[in-house]
């Protein structure tokens, strides 16, 4: 069971001004939601130290952050809203789809040990159907692609001997679905002079918090908050592909669990772009690229915007010679993680993600870049464009660079 | 790292990060929440809060007779940029309009959208609300139009969006909803009919909450216009007003595009500051942000700039010393003011913007393009 009288007095300095239902992807599109203000401080101000009230509506909540990123008082909007799901699921209970959508790392290693298999089937009408009968994952919706040969295969370094040493979290969607962003970090990291290490890990419970399922996701939490904090304290720096990872690791572990371990942690973690772009202060960043003559829309996913880091990928990206990328400037995909998988919300994620791929055509770059996997999944079945993630393109041009010398240098 | 590091995302906040931006400029922009304008009307008054001319703004803000010129250009820079962003704004400084807000009250107000129309004298007005937006009562706005408009001849009618809600309606919400047209119709026919039942004939305005179309605004208001024959005016009131939020929209849009980078999300925790110049910010997200100058644009008392304490004001942003004005005693070479961010003399009751943000954002634009520190009440000795 649990604490529901967890302790969050932020709700005091809440105007009730709107910013937060204003800006909310889910409360633009959709009248059934109730929107952040109402279930996040509204809600907490009302049963705070009193008896619990289930609302149902949580269930329309995708803990994207935008309401954080909106409130001019700083109320921990996104935090009392967590709360409330988990509250809602612990009462109503959880679907097992939910469960199943919640537990990406458990799917990703029975997926991708029959990868073949899973991906033929998926792209199967009579099996979508099944699955939206029974589990209640509408037919239509894209599935992120499964590997056999997946990273926690192929990569098993746990520490690095150089100087700098990075240990790196990988996330499920780069260890399972998408093995060839974790190789181009590795390759990034290798032509800065960085080896990298893979520590234990779990997955950093991004998609159980947005199901209700706190008690799990915290205790992923906590594995990894002690599993890292092994490599800090031996001055590692934790550095991670994923932007929703990075969120809870620089956001939601501090607020949900407030331990001086999470403080401790987050004061060591960066997104990889960011990472560069501290290098890159420091003196320290490679710098030759190849030229690259792409145009690129970025898309940013809301858990980089609400990590507060400016914008590291366009930051980088833009040393890259020829390369040219501009921010498309949307809102949310939609797809907000697990949320785009259900049958009953499918509408309004589509709704959401009709803006976003609006903006990416009206940029009509050479294709999109974005670090999120489930933005990628809602950008691949929306727009026409290919969709990579920086590290992608930063390794290709390094790459590129080495084989250009290597070609020029006479033997 | 930066050329500027602008701070607030109000609108101070955003035209002055466009206008740097524009001139070729690597901008930042630090902010906690989304700044002032998400609740305001959208609309830029002289002095906020009374009916004024430009005279009393000049008198009250301390302006020299300069600023009556450069307001102009302002005015201009800023007409051009809103009509670029697809929500274009008109007015003139001498010549204010009244137009009417949510609770039927009338104001003067110098810069407005194309939503917005003035009030007439005489003649005969329709003020429409929606059932489902419970924040605009149209008997009530009419009550109080009455009181300063007693020639006009006032009807009023409440007409359905026909959609159901499970919080309650804002009118933003209903401004979303206008954006699909068969909504937009369905609200027309109904108006048609009750005016068909009342028999109204031509009136020359229809008043609205400011709710008429989000991203669609251009088409509601035209579909509006040509099929109930008149002239169509939102009335803001209590927040969110589409008005309002409209213009924040495209203006961080504007801004993204333009390369901005947005530090969100996060608050300025300390400042290094050394030979009088501040040489790095500090953030609640562990970093720290260089550049070479720094632009205060955190609303002040109202936007969270400054707080008002037992033993006096505090300064939120850089943790400087501030007089009983609300002032810098003693403002960093490269730190710049603007907006309500100037002290407690450009601010009262309760409310910020109007013309002065505009003015005060262009003055330090110009200012700082010619390297010289003109304007700006900061260096000014009360």
């Amino acid at each position: 069971m649990q604490n529901y009288n967890f302790l969050d007095r932020s709700f005091d300095a809440c105007l009730k001004c709107h910013a937060c239902t204003a800006t909310c992807p889910v409360s633009n599109v959709s009248l059934e939601f109730g929107g952040p203000k109402h279930l996040g401080p509204e809600l907490k101000r009302l049963t705070d130290n009193q008896q619990v009230i289930d609302d149902k509506r949580i269930e329309l909540c995708t803990l994207c952050g935008n309401c954080d990123i909106s409130c001019p008082e700083n109320v921990h909007v996104s935090t009392l809203t967590a709360y409330a799901k988990a509250i809602h699921a612990d009462i109503e209970g959880t679907k097992l789809r939910d469960h199943v959508l919640s537990n990406a790392e458990l799917v990703g290693v029975a997926a991708s040990a029959f990868a073949p298999i899973t991906n033929a089937a998926m792209t199967m009408k009579p099996v979508r159907q099944v699955m939206q009968i029974v589990l209640g994952i509408p037919a239509e919706r894209k599935f992120p692609q499964y590997r056999f040969n997946n990273f926690k295969r192929k990569y098993r370094k746990t520490t690095s001997e150089t100087k700098r040493k990075v240990a790196y979290f990988v996330g499920c969607y780069a260890t399972y679905n998408a093995p060839e962003v974790a190789d181009s970090f590795v390759e990034v990291m290798k032509h800065n002079g960085i080896e990298v290490a893979v520590p234990k890990q779990k997955c950093c419970g991004v998609p159980m918090f947005a199901n209700g399922k706190m008690e799990q996701g915290l205790k992923n939490a906590k594995y990894n908050i002690e599993s890292l904090l092994e490599y800090t304290r031996q001055g590692y720096d934790i550095v991670l592909t994923c932007t929703s990872c990075t969120f809870a690791f620089k956001k939601e572990y501090i607020n949900y669990l407030q331990s001086a371990d999470a403080h401790e942690l987050a004061k060591h973690v960066y997104d990889a772009d960011e990472y560069l772009r501290m290098l890159k202060e420091a003196g320290e960043f490679n710098s030759n690229l190849a030229p690259m003559n792409d145009k690129a829309g970025y898309y940013a996913p809301c858990h980089m915007k609400g990590q507060g880091i400016g914008n590291p990928a366009m930051d980088i990206l833009g040393l890259i010679p020829g390369y040219e990328i501009q921010d498309v400037a949307a809102g949310c995909c939609g797809q907000c993680g697990t949320f785009g998988f259900k049958e009953e919300k499918y509408e309004i994620s589509m709704k959401i993600g009709k803006s976003m791929s609006e903006a990416i055509a009206d940029a009509d770059a050479d294709y999109t870049v974005t670090e999120c996997g489930m933005c990628r999944n809602q950008l691949e079945q929306l727009t026409t464009k290919n969709v990579k993630h920086p590290m992608q393109v930063l390794a290709q041009s390094y790459v590129k660079n080495l084989e250009e010398s290597v070609h020029a240098s006479p033997k | 790292m930066y050329d500027e590091i602008i701070v607030g995302q109000g609108l101070t906040g955003l035209l002055t990060a466009i206008w740097s931006r524009e001139e070729g400029k690597q901008v930042a922009l630090v902010s906690t929440g989304l700044g002032k304008i998400f609740q305001s009307a959208g609309v830029l008054d002289i002095l906020p809060g009374e009916d004024s001319r430009f005279a009393d703004l000049m008198e009250k803000y301390k302006l020299n007779t300069c600023s009556r010129l450069t307001i102009y250009e302002a005015a201009k820079k800023y007409f051009q940029l809103t009509e670029r962003i697809g929500y274009p704004y008109q007015g003139n400084i001498e010549a204010p309009i009244t137009i009417i807000t949510g609770s039927g009250n009338l104001k003067e107000t110098a810069f407005y959208p194309d939503t917005i129309k003035p009030i007439p004298e005489q003649g005969h007005v329709v003020i429409v609300g929606f059932e489902e937006v419970v924040d605009f009562l149209p008997k009530y706005v009419k009550g109080n139009l009455q009181k300063s408009r007693p020639s006009l001849h006032v009807d009023t009618m409440t007409v359905s969006l026909g959609k159901g809600s499970s919080r309650t309606m804002s009118q933003l919400d209903a401004a979303h909803l206008l954006d699909q047209e068969k909504v937009c119709q369905h609200v027309l026919d109904q108006i048609k009919i009750k005016m068909a039942a009342k028999k109204i004939a031509k009136p020359e305005l229809f008043i609205f909450p400011a709710a008429l179309g989000f991203n669609k605004w251009r088409k509601v208001l035209e579909q509006a216009t040509i099929q109930l024959q008149a002239a169509i005016t939102e009335a803001p009131g209590m927040p969110p007003n589409a008005t309002a939020i409209r213009l924040h929209d495209k203006l961080k849009k504007e801004a993204i595009k333009l390369g901005v980078r947005f530090y969100e999300n996060t608050t300025i925790i300390g400042a290094k500051i050394e030979d009088n110049k501040v040489q790095a910010v500090i953030t609640s997200a562990n970093l720290e942000i260089k550049s070479e100058s720094y632009i205060i644009a955190a609303g002040g008392m109202l936007g969270g700039g400054i707080e008002k304490t037992a033993t006096g004001y505090k300064d939120k942003v850089l943790g400087l010393d501030l007089d009983h004005h609300g002032c810098y005693m003693s403002c960093p070479e490269n730190v710049w003011l603007v907006g309500a961010s100037n002290g407690m003399n450009v601010t009262q009751y309760g409310i910020t913007g109007g013309v002065y943000s505009i003015l005060s954002c262009y003055q330090t634009f110009t200012a700082r393009k010619q390297h010289m520190k003109l304007g700006g009440l900061q260096h000014a000795k009360l």
